[in-house]
């Protein structure tokens, strides 16, 4: 592993309250996506059917985006392509200096944050106002999201009280997450509706309509879309589907993946601008579709990633994760999804790490609403790793990496708990399934595994 | 090369099949939770008791009874007979003596009405769509948001528009809430922090 990764790997263990404050929301999330999953009459088989839709949409994307593009233009939208992040922001600001764009609203999105966007806007002299409650939060703390769906996750409730103090100017005066709440819509409120562009991802981009689909449960997004007059979409090119009913499928499956919820509570398709006669409305719809290495993702293996609907659930149900939070992981995606996005978007050298940072248990797999195989993809990236030689020896051998996490005993009791319940260790699991694992598999006939006969028997190694 | 033109290209040419077909065999018979046709009232009213909707419910006959269940809502609330209404000629033909009804809403509005075009026994969702009688920004502004319901379908499915889209079409299933801090449930993050649904029996 890299010094820089061990570093922030360490510094998040040894945060103790980052530990507390993960754990309250992935624990929670985790719960409330198991009784939803467990009302759903058939979870499973809608799972094999949401992963169909999406190989199916990924297998044809040029002609699919073509129709979006075609019935998103006759709706009286502007479709723009972008091949990198770079093509994507320059367009995003291109248009918002034709709008003469002061202040810009966005809704958040992570397509957004991996091309940059609000790295761009500030470049730009654009004054930024982020709405969801939690992209407010990080960007008074200047920080960048640690999970998809609750950006702010690392962050507990005294930390948020002291930003809003320092910045809110009527500020909450007790000490509760309601008032704290109450204090961001005051804040929030003028600037939203004062902002000259609107700017949002996009959940799904709807084919036959050339709908755009936002998904929130604060209704930021439709907050602050409808007054601007100009709303501008970036949305990666894999977010479509065929059509509505096709789209009605997945965002079952992504509000009970994500919160547990049957629906988020709102679900907005957008389709052109102000129409004849609307009382409300952006006169013009701008929307970017963006490549950002995804045309390379689908061409170089990794096709199956290109199903992700961001739900979140991998990395709410991921030991390593919920060890370390999202920031340690160093990019814009954190968690299982991000161990296999980063390399693809940042490049293997620079992310190597990642895909290391992971034991290899399934659960996210198990969980995953479009049956991405995110070990699979994982083990890939190690893989390739290994044969370019980016890895140390002593990391081929498997053993430095066991190591690795067993000198981080939290890490390493995290990890090993799961795998020793599902009696996967020694089995199918993850030390004995790593390619060249010959440093390992040297020491692989000792007893039946108990954690502290690891410990033990690492400890013995290290003095030998 | 055009973005456009490099995207298109590194994606190569469809896979041959016929997409439309293809798309189509995928929507057979979906997974969803059963909805017994016979239960829509019953269902419909239970799912805006979960705690992610969180609607109050009250039934009356057709649009003519709206006015009186308005003003029963602002009188629990202790609100002023005050409102943002859209101009929807079937509301407008009620009588609204005794209530002031304003089209624009104010940054702070406390109380919107909207009508829905149907709600969704599935979920509890109120199915929404802009039209120059149907504004949009009232209904995420509004502290209180009251929605009249006149038509009830099973599924999300059954909900989806048949001619072209709307500008915006929505489907509204609870309040404006956030779970951003510490995982905490919080009403009214931006938006509407109560919902009321005015579900209008007579008219289905
Ligand atoms: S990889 Fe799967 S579980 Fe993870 S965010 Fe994407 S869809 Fe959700």
């Amino acid at each position: 592993m890299t010094a820089a990764f061990a570093a922030r790997v360490d510094a998040a263990l040894a945060d103790p309250v980052l530990k507390i404050a993960v754990e309250r929301t992935a624990g929670t999330a985790e719960a409330k996506r198991t009784l939803a999953v467990d009302a759903f009459p058939d979870f499973e088989a809608a799972r094999t059917r949401a992963a169909a839709i999406k190989d199916h949409v990924v297998a044809n994307l040029g002609a699919y985006l073509e129709r979006f593009e075609a019935n998103a233009t006759a709706a009286g939208a502007t479709v723009h392509w972008a091949s990198t992040a770079q093509e994507a922001c320059d367009i995003v600001l291109a248009l918002c200096r034709q709008a003469k764009a002061k202040s810009v609203a966005r809704s958040k999105s992570m397509l957004g944050e991996e091309i940059g966007l609000p790295h761009a806007l500030a470049e730009a002299g654009i004054e930024r106002i982020e709405t969801d409650l939690a992209e407010h939060i990080i960007q008074l703390a200047g920080e960048r999201p640690s999970h998809i769906i609750w950006p702010a996750m690392h962050k507990t409730r005294e930390q948020v009280s002291a930003l809003f103090k320092a910045s809110h100017h009527a500020p909450h005066e007790e000490e509760t997450i309601a008032a704290m709440a109450e204090s961001a819509r005051r804040h929030l409120r003028d600037a939203m509706l004062g902002a000259d562009v609107g700017i949002s991802g996009a959940n799904f981009l709807v084919a036959d309509t050339g709908a755009v689909c936002t998904v929130t449960n604060e209704g930021n997004a439709e907050l602050s879309l409808v007054p601007p007059r100009m709303h501008i979409v970036t949305a990666g090119i894999e977010k479509i589907v065929p059509s509505m009913p096709h789209a009605v499928h997945l965002l079952r499956m992504l509000s009970r993946s994500a919160t547990g919820a049957p629906l988020s509570q709102y679900t907005t398709f957008y389709t052109g601008p102000r129409r004849p006669g609307d009382r409300d409305g952006p006169a013009e719809m701008h929307i970017v579709l963006v490549d950002n290495g995804r045309t390379r993702m689908r061409r170089e293996g990794l096709a199956e990633m290109l199903r992700c609907i961001r739900c979140g659930a991998c990395m709410n149900h991921c030991v390593v994760f919920r060890q370390i939070g999202g920031h340690a992981y160093g990019g814009t995606y954190p968690g299982p999804m991000g161990a296999v996005l980063t390399p693809a978007i940042d490049g293997l050298a620079a992310s190597r790490d990642l895909p290391n940072a992971c034991t290899l248990n399934g659960k996210c797999q198990e969980v995953c609403p479009v049956r991405i195989p995110l070990p699979t993809l994982l083990r890939g990236w190690r893989e390739k790793s290994w044969r370019e030689g980016l890895e140390p020896a002593s990391v081929r051998s498997g053993l430095a990496l066991w190591a690795w996490f067993a000198r981080r005993p939290r890490l390493y009791r995290a990890a090993t708990a799961t795998a020793l319940k599902s009696a996967r260790l020694m089995g199918g699991g993850w030390l004995s399934r790593l390619p060249l694992a010959g440093g390992w598999t040297r020491h692989r006939d000792m007893p039946a595994p108990a954690p502290k006969s690891f410990m033990d028997q690492y400890r013995q190694g290290r003095r030998r | 090369m055009s973005a456009r033109d490099a995207i298109l290209a590194a994606l190569g040419p469809a896979s041959g099949d016929d997409l439309d077909r293809a798309a189509a065999a995928l929507l057979i018979d979906p997974e969803r939770p059963p909805v017994d046709p016979t239960q829509l009232e019953e269902t419909f009213a239970a799912r805006l008791l979960l705690p992610s909707v969180a609607a109050s419910y009250a039934a009356v006959a057709g649009f003519a009874d709206v006015p009186a269940a308005i003003a029963a809502y602002c009188a629990e609330h202790g609100l002023p007979r005050h409102l943002c209404a859209p101009p929807d000629p079937r509301l407008d033909a009620a009588d609204w003596s005794g209530i002031d009804r304003h089209l624009d809403p104010a940054p702070d509005e406390p109380l919107a009405l909207a009508v829905a075009e149907c709600g969704v026994a599935e979920t509890g969702s109120l199915v929404m769509r802009t039209a120059p009688t149907a504004p949009m920004l009232p209904n995420f502004l509004a502290l209180h948001h009251v929605v009249v319901v006149p038509r009830l379908v099973a599924y999300l499915e059954d909900a989806l528009p048949t001619e072209p889209m709307p500008r915006g079409y929505y489907w509204i299933t609870g309040v404006s809430g956030t779970t951003d801090i510490e995982g905490t449930y919080v009403r009214g993050a931006h938006g509407p922090r109560y919902l009321h649904v005015i579900r209008l029996i007579s008219e289905n």
